[in-house]
């Protein structure tokens, strides 16, 4: 591999960390945390923020990336032949994707009923099936029904007949739907003008952008230089922190005639063991791995909690360069939380350390895979190392570095417009980052249940009940989504928490750090090490043992995921039952005049 | 009100909330964490599907149910009372004019002093001079204005009313609520009218009561 090749790769991966996972989930974030507080606290929340866009201009924008997709999936139809492993990818995917395109579509269409009343005939058809609870059990049933049919029916002349009509019929079923759903959103623009306001998401952009026009307001008698850099470097750490995270499994791409990477050939599939199949034959067949990772380190871990470390100089240069009594009491209160809790964050980690016998986090997630997830192993250290981890972001329940109540914001008191707004966006950030970590070392990283590098293995004992071989490109690209899905989850836990808990008190702060956490990750390395110790001293019926319980909280996620999946999707689809009580004269006359006025702004 | 309750202060009738047990799973924290967070949950996810589903309850008539329950002013509204005491309008009269005679009740009955007229003498030949003046201008300060009413009360003609069903919006800058004759002219009551219940008899007219000029030289 050239170095120019290893640039470009390096600069790709770090774009699609900075960009694409840290900033946009921390914009994400912003979001649902006002819409949680606004929420909780009994508004709509930030939803003011809109651009208009004119009608056959949004109608366009809602059909061309349909039109898009659909025609994406029938060339790949039409154009590509598939053998094989492929041939069963694809009719899988596309019979799936249509089922989950076709259901969803029904569903948003029937949440649209509720809101603006039947208008056309397919409205009625679908305001006809009552409950829309229905729509969905009927998609997740189709789903199960070719999942299990395409199981059970493997191998047989049956089963490649039903897999070559879903490999046929599923890209015209999900072109379909994509289109007709995009066709009825269309239709139903009735104004001139369509607001674009995706849910209130341009808010943050929106704020992000007045920061940088606001005026930049600097205390005449603080250190100017010290106040200017301030900002920078306690966004700076929060940044490169994401580097040592790997947000997907390996990637493993041929080589051209001299033997060079090349890009545009991705390997079809990789086999189950090791990390690419090496080959020692001509350089044409050489096999380059790409790791998903930016920095490609040995010290893996211990690189981030040397950044996480500096990370508390920005708070307490602000702090100090200020020239304010409450800017300096938070940015101490910063600077000593940081560095007590620094230390927990590191110790509860060393009992995984301990287990995965490796600093590289790639190597831990690997681990993850091939056992079990971290959290199973190490349920204790979790809680601590999660504790720890809000402490660090310096949020609810630890925010004494803030605490507005007693010295106004802390350690960015004196700063305005964009300086405040990094500030704002490097705790964002940092939580992003410290989510990521969490995933990566407890909760298996980019590893999904009975995911394998080959494909889906469901495992029962020795016996395997089902497989699905899926393709290189597919599983990394599902190893992907499901690292993101579970730091944004991690993520919004973090923020339900930072809405629930009430602060601590700064003695109490200190206590539980040092007193309380501490000890608690010490006591968890010594019996992590005995653990050790007596596993491997067990002998072979040990290991199988291990192995079963391995395998049980394999299952465990699975089921329990898929159950919670179901349960959420429906608690959030019941019918809302509301009473009518007219208890005061206002009421009645609000009733009299037909309920509260609802008018979207502007519109 | 009871009639025999005796004066003074209510006795407060109160029940004492133990302190929670200091047991383990207060003491560890994440229990309750747990509880707290779930309750937390649940408000939370309840009320944004209401809102994306369209099921939030009307946060006037269906106020004691579940989820969200309050006027998310402005993109909502509550239906104002028929007497809702909004910003001010001066009525027309048929031709159009105010029928504002600049009498400076309103200003005097003004508590806030918000109301500033300058009163003025028809022309001459005019067939009201005489009669009545009218305000060649008529300035109410909406910031200082405490929407009592008490100008509507006192106004003889029926000539500034308060039925806009508009609050003071608010503006930039105090120039902007400085409202003119001109702009109060040009607001309509809830039911769109302009006119002014009290409507003009003018001297010949078959109804109109009083003396005329023409008495004046018997």
């Amino acid at each position: 591999m050239t170095f120019g090749t290893l640039f470009l790769l390096s600069l790709a991966k770090a774009f699609t960390v900075v960009v694409a996972l840290s900033l946009n989930i921390a914009g994400l974030l912003t979001w649902v945390d006002r819409r949680q507080g606004a929420i909780l606290q009994d508004r709509v929340g930030p939803e003011r923020a809109v651009v208009w866009i004119p009608k056959r201009i949004a109608q366009g924008a809602v059909v061309g990336p349909a039109v898009l997709v659909a025609g994406g999936a029938l060339a790949l139809f039409f154009l590509s032949d598939a053998e094989g492993v492929t041939r069963t990818t694809r009719a899988v995917l596309f019979s799936h994707l249509a089922v989950f395109i076709t259901w969803f579509t029904a569903l948003v269409i029937a949440g649209r009923i509720k809101l603006r009343g039947v208008k056309n005939s397919f409205d009625r058809f679908i305001a006809s099936v009552g409950d829309p609870r229905r729509i969905f059990y009927v998609g997740l049933m189709v789903h199960g029904a070719i999942f299990l049919s395409l199981g059970v029916l493997k191998g047989t002349p049956a089963g490649e007949t039903l897999r070559d009509f879903l490999y046929g019929a599923g890209p015209f079923v999900f072109a379909f739907s994509a289109l007709f759903g995009a066709g009825y959103a269309a239709q139903r623009f009735r104004h001139e003008r369509a607001g674009f306001r995706l849910i209130g998401l341009l808010h943050p952009a929106a704020d992000g952008l007045k920061t940088i026009f606001k005026e930049d307001f600097i205390p005449p008698g603080g250190d100017q230089f010290l106040h200017k850099l301030a900002p920078f470097v306690s966004f700076f750490p929060v940044l490169v922190l994401l580097g040592v995270v790997p947000f997907g499994d390996t990637l493993c791409f041929g080589s051209d005639e001299q033997g060079k990477i090349m890009l545009s050939k991705l390997l079809a599939t990789v086999p189950r063991d090791g990390i690419c199949p090496t080959s020692t034959l001509d350089a044409g067949s050489a096999v380059h791995a790409v790791r998903l990772q930016v920095l490609d380190f040995n010290v893996g871990i211990l690189y981030f909690f040397a950044m996480a470390g500096t990370g508390v100089v920005g708070a307490a240069l602000a702090g100090w360069a200020s020239n304010n009594k409450y800017s300096l009491l938070g940015g101490l209160r910063a600077a000593s939380q940081m560095i007590s809790y620094e230390v927990t964050l590191g110790l509860t980690l060393v009992g995984s350390l301990m287990i995965y016998g490796t600093v590289r986090i790639d190597e831990m997630v690997r681990w993850q895979a091939e056992n079990t997830w971290g959290i199973f192993v190490q349920p204790l250290a979790f809680f601590l190392f999660f504790a720890a981890a809000i402490a660090e972001t310096k949020r609810i329940p630890f925010d004494i570095p803030e605490g507005e109540s007693e010295i106004v914001a802390g350690y960015f008191t004196e700063y305005s417009g964009m300086k405040f707004a990094m500030f704002f966006f490097s705790e964002y950030v940092a939580v992003v980052t410290l989510a990521a970590l969490t995933t990566a070392v407890f909760l298996g990283g980019w590893h999904l249940p009975f995911l394998e590098r080959d494909g889906l293995h469901i495992m029962l004992g020795d016996k395997e009940i089902y497989a699905q071989p899926l393709s290189h490109g597919a599983i990394i690209l599902i190893g992907v989504l499901a690292f993101v899905g579970k730091t944004v989850g991690l993520c919004i836990l973090q923020l339900f928490i930072r809405w629930t808990l009430p602060r601590f008190r700064y003695d109490q702060l200190m206590k539980l750090g040092w007193r309380k956490i501490l000890p608690a990750s010490l006591v968890n390395v010594l019996a992590t090490g005995l653990i050790i110790l007596a596993i491997q001293s067990g002998g072979p019926a040990v290991q199988s043992l291990m192995a079963g319980a391995a395998q049980v909280t394999q299952w465990v996620i699975a089921v329990g995921g898929l159950v919670l999946t179901v349960w959420f999707v429906r608690f959030l689809l019941k019918p809302a039952e509301h009473r009518r009580v007219l208890a005061s004269s206002s009421a009645q006359y609000a009733a009299s005049m037909g309920g509260t006025r609802t008018a979207r702004m502007g519109a | 009100m009871l009639i025999n309750q005796p004066l003074g202060p209510k006795k407060v009738v109160g029940t004492p909330i133990p302190r929670p047990d200091r047991n383990a799973s207060v003491q560890t924290y994440i229990p309750e964490i747990a509880k707290g967070l779930a309750m937390t949950m649940a408000h939370f996810f309840r009320n944004t599907k209401e809102m994306a589903l369209g099921q939030r309850n009307d946060p006037t008539i269906e106020s004691i149910s579940d989820g969200i329950n309050c006027v998310s002013y402005p993109e909502q509204r509550r239906p104002y009372a028929e007497r809702f005491r909004g910003v001010h309008r001066l009525t027309h009269r048929a031709d159009g004019s105010p029928r504002c005679v600049a009498c400076l009740c309103c200003s005097t009955a003004c508590p806030a002093q918000c109301i500033h007229i300058e009163p003025a003498e028809y022309p001459v030949g005019d067939s009201r001079r005489g009669y009545e003046r009218f305000p060649a201008r008529f300035v109410i300060d909406e910031l200082r204005c405490v929407f009592c009413g008490f100008c509507v009360e006192a106004c003889p003609c029926d000539a500034i009313r308060m039925d806009t069903g508009i609050h003071a919006a608010p503006y930039d800058s105090r120039e902007q609520f400085i409202f003119e004759k001109d702009l109060l002219m040009s607001f309509k009551g809830r039911d769109g009218s302009q006119l002014s219940e009290n409507p003009r008899h003018e001297p010949g007219d078959p109804t109109h009561p009083g003396v005329t000029r023409e008495h004046g030289g018997h």
